[in-house]
């Protein structure tokens, strides 16, 4: 197969770990959280560093990155569940830029903007994962365990509880609800997959620096998330692919300057989001999409 | 004492502009409540604008300086027009108007970094040796931004408090509906905000581009600089953010003296995280706890 093929499947894999989780908490919770790459960041250096600085293993640095940020994500929690969306979008963002600025300048730690370079590929049972091929099927099985994972949390009775506080947290509260705690909770576990992806990330393209964790880079898994249809795992999977893949790899080819082509990209995608949030706010394939067709289909069955 | 001096000049150069963005918003914030992201775009485009007709087309200075505040101002109503109107008819509002104006902001980003390219521009003023003022050094350029705003704050708070459009203003931000029944033209009213938001926001973008140079992604970190101070004085109040932009300058810079300066920004946003944990309605702000808490 195609080496460039495969590297995107591996890129859309990475993208949906990463817009998965962070639906868990914009679409499924109501948490305009714009701090998520921050929390990839962490996974991905937490991942690099141990592996680099002290040789351990692959798997160790990926829970260690999933811990790391999810300990963060618990620490982001405390200023932020209280507060309305539009804070709560600024303040992640305004995490975002510390974390930046800390990558930049924690130059005995992080190297600064020269990057860890050199970061092993992943040994698992003997095996290195270091053909595009293998690596596809790695980053294919975590993208399927986060999958699984959070389609479980969000039909659990406590992903119930997590609609309840994006709809309505009044009345989730009169329910008895600790609506502080789920949203603690659901920020945790969010950021935990960003973790993860970030460390799937630092250990197949080998080197980390800070610009791969730029607000930008939020702003395009924002805009996936968004684009796919917030509330649905579905859509993000849709949007990834959409705004990951299908969107900027065709302007590849085009013979043009790369600021033209960098400018294209973000165009795109920018007019694409507010095409969503104005014409269908419910994104490409909605939280009840597959519900309604499946409900059609029963329907047409029943009168035919 | 020479430090102190400086560090405090440096703290009123980066709080003048911080102040500009933040009255903005404000302003905006107030009328149409919510967090107006868009509002980075008119800093971008006035200084591109500016630049434009000064550098390009070899217009007079003070003309291409008009030009590009008046270019923000229309694009400030034109996106409300065009976004913001029919999305406030939709019923879950908040949010969408909150990343609208995110989309909206990258989009304008992604244009002018088409037109204009990636390298850095400037308006190529001749570098002028810092005076001495009260024992620090200051460029002619720093001098005119420290000089400029508190006059742009009188007449604001001329035009707010002491004419009637700006009493009718003021009105319609405290009860829309009242304000209807009393005979003011809100829709004229949200326009005059928008279009008087953007062009204090157009013109900051004008100053720093003298005062460093032009980049594309000049605006991000401004429209959070900006959001950041309108918080922590109080969003929606426009004396409490001005006050809250001079605050997070002279925090900023005079921090710098304690941490590397790598981490600059990084103090204005811890100081914001702060706040959102102790104050989230701002210094000035009254207990107006819905505003910020869910």
């Amino acid at each position: 197969m195609n080496a460039y093929v495969i590297h995107l499947f591996i890129m859309l894999c990475i993208y949906i770990v990463l817009t998965t989780s962070m639906n868990l908490a914009v679409g499924f919770t109501g948490l305009i959280n714009l701090g998520h790459i921050a929390f990839y960041a962490i996974g991905a250096y937490t991942s690099a560093l141990l592996a680099v600085k002290l040789g351990l293993p692959f798997w160790v640095g990926l829970l260690a990155g999933g811990c790391m940020a999810a300990f963060f994500g618990y620490l982001l929690s405390f200023p932020t569940v209280r507060l309305k969306g539009d804070y709560l979008a600024i303040g992640t963002l305004g995490f975002s830029i510390i974390l930046e600025a800390v990558l930049k300048n924690w130059t005995s730690l992080t190297r600064g903007p020269l990057g860890i370079p050199g970061i092993p590929k992943p040994e698992l049972f003997g095996l290195t994962f270091s053909s595009l091929e293998l690596y596809a099927i790695l980053a294919f099985t975590l993208a399927l365990i986060t999958f699984t994972v959070l389609k479980i949390v969000t039909v659990s009775p406590f992903g119930r509880v997590m609609k309840a506080v994006r709809d309505d947290e009044v009345a989730a509260k009169t329910l008895g609800k600790n609506t502080f705690r789920v949203k603690a909770k659901v920020l945790t576990l969010s950021a935990f997959f960003a973790g993860v992806a970030g460390s799937l990330y630092a250990h197949y393209i080998t080197f980390i620096d800070p610009t791969s964790f730029a607000i930008t880079e939020t702003i395009l898994i924002f805009s996936m998330v968004l684009v796919g249809g917030t509330g649905s795992l579905w859509g993000s999977i849709a949007g990834a692919f959409v705004i990951g893949i299908l969107l900027p790899e065709p302007l590849r080819f085009l013979d043009l300057p790369s600021s033209i082509v960098g400018g294209m990209r973000q165009a795109l995608y920018a007019l694409l989001m507010i095409l969503v949030i104005m014409k269908r706010p419910q994104g490409l394939i909605g939280e009840d999409t597959f519900h309604s067709m499946w409900h059609n289909v029963k329907r047409r069955f029943k009168f035919a | 004492m020479a430090v102190w001096a400086q560090l405090i000049m440096n703290g009123l150069i980066a709080g003048s502009i911080y102040a500009l963005m933040a009255a903005g918003f404000s302003l905006m914030f107030a009328l149409q409540r919510f967090m107006n992201i868009a509002h980075g775009s008119s800093y971008v485009v006035a200084a591109f604008i500016a630049y434009t007709f000064a550098v390009i087309l070899k217009f007079p200075m003070w003309i291409s300086f008009l030009i590009g505040i008046l270019a923000a101002a229309v694009l400030g109503i034109l996106i409300n027009l065009i976004i913001f109107q029919p999305l406030q008819k939709q019923k879950e509002k908040n949010n969408a108007l909150l990343l609208s104006s995110f989309g909206v902001f990258l989009l304008v980003e992604a244009i002018i970094l088409m037109v204009y390219g990636a390298d850095v521009k400037s308006f190529g003023l001749p570098v002028k040796v810092g005076m001495d003022v009260l024992g620090a050094k200051v460029t002619p350029v720093q001098l005119v931004i420290i000089c400029m705003a508190p006059v742009i704050f009188g007449l604001l708070a001329l035009f707010l408090y002491k004419t009637k459009t700006g009493v009718a203003l003021r009105a319609t931000a405290d009860n829309e509906t009242i304000a209807k029944t009393m005979g003011i033209n809100v829709r004229f009213m949200t326009y005059l905000t928008t279009g008087l938001g953007s062009a204090l926001g157009g013109v900051a973008g004008i100053l720093v581009a003298l005062e460093q140079n032009l980049e594309h992604s000049m605006g991000m970190m401004a429209v959070l600089k900006g959001l950041t101070a309108a918080i922590i004085g109080g969003i929606g109040n426009v004396p409490a953010a001005i006050l809250g932009g001079y605050l997070l300058g002279l925090a900023e810079n005079i921090g710098v003296w304690y941490v590397p300066s790598g981490y600059k920004d990084a103090i204005g946003f811890g100081v914001f995280i702060l706040f959102l944990l102790f104050r989230p309605q701002g210094f000035f702000g009254e207990k107006r706890r819905e505003e910020a808490s869910g």
